[in-house]
């Protein structure tokens, strides 16, 4: 649930990101802006979880 | 001694690099008041200033994308947040947290009144497992919406395509 979730919310993050940013000038550009974006959420999102596992609270 | 105009013009000459692009020639900025128009709308109804400014691809995927997030968030049992008054009591009277929470739902324009007019997700359910996620996406929803509106000035004023 948590991971689903998690790519749910960085899915419609990264696309509205890539629509609205100012910088590709094609829909190719505009895609891997919304892949990078997409990809960096998904992995500080698995960083971060894997460093705060072992803490208690 | 200078002029202001030499000073100008011996600056951007040490720093011509570094200005900004002059906008394309087919970017028209629109008249104020449809700028104006265009953000308002861009508020009320997620996407509708890109649709007013004939964005009408984009316009449409940030309509479904923002609109679906916040009721994602509401079928999820997120919660309608208002500013409540703070307790105990502090200066600026309301609970500070509950402040931004709604600035960040009230984002979502009319998607945030209709659901408060209806009822939905007013009381929130924190008991259910979902409440977190709900709550998450309905920000998400009005905190990117925001960044539509700059997006659409920008476009209104144009600045860019």
């Amino acid at each position: 649930m948590h991971i689903l979730m998690m790519s749910l919310y960085a899915a419609v993050t990264a696309t509205v990101l890539a629509t609205i940013e100012s910088k590709p000038d094609n829909f190719r550009q505009r895609l891997i802006h919304g892949l990078k974006v997409f990809a960096a959420f998904m992995g500080i999102g698995l960083i971060l979880s894997w460093i705060l596992f072992p803490i208690p609270w | 001694m200078q002029s202001r105009n030499d000073v100008s013009e011996s600056l951007a000459g040490r720093y011509g690099s570094r200005k900004s692009p002059p906008p394309a020639a087919d970017l028209k900025p629109y008249p104020m008041a449809t700028r104006v128009i265009a953000v308002v709308l861009a508020w009320l109804v997620p996407g509708a200033g890109h649709l007013v400014l004939g964005r009408i691809g984009r316009g449409l995927l940030l309509l479904v994308l923002l609109v679906g997030s916040f009721y994602f968030g509401l079928f999820l049992h997120g919660k309608l947040y208002v500013p409540v008054a703070a307790d105990p009591p502090s200066p600026i009277h309301f609970d500070l947290i509950s402040i931004l929470w709604s600035f960040a739902q009230v984002g979502a324009g009319l998607c945030y009144v209709v659901a408060h007019a209806i009822g939905l997700g007013v009381t929130g359910r924190p008991e259910s497992p979902t409440y977190e996620y709900g709550n998450t996406f309905m920000f998400l929803a009005g905190l990117l919406n925001y960044l539509v509106m700059i997006d659409t000035f920008d476009i209104a004023a144009g600045r860019r395509r």
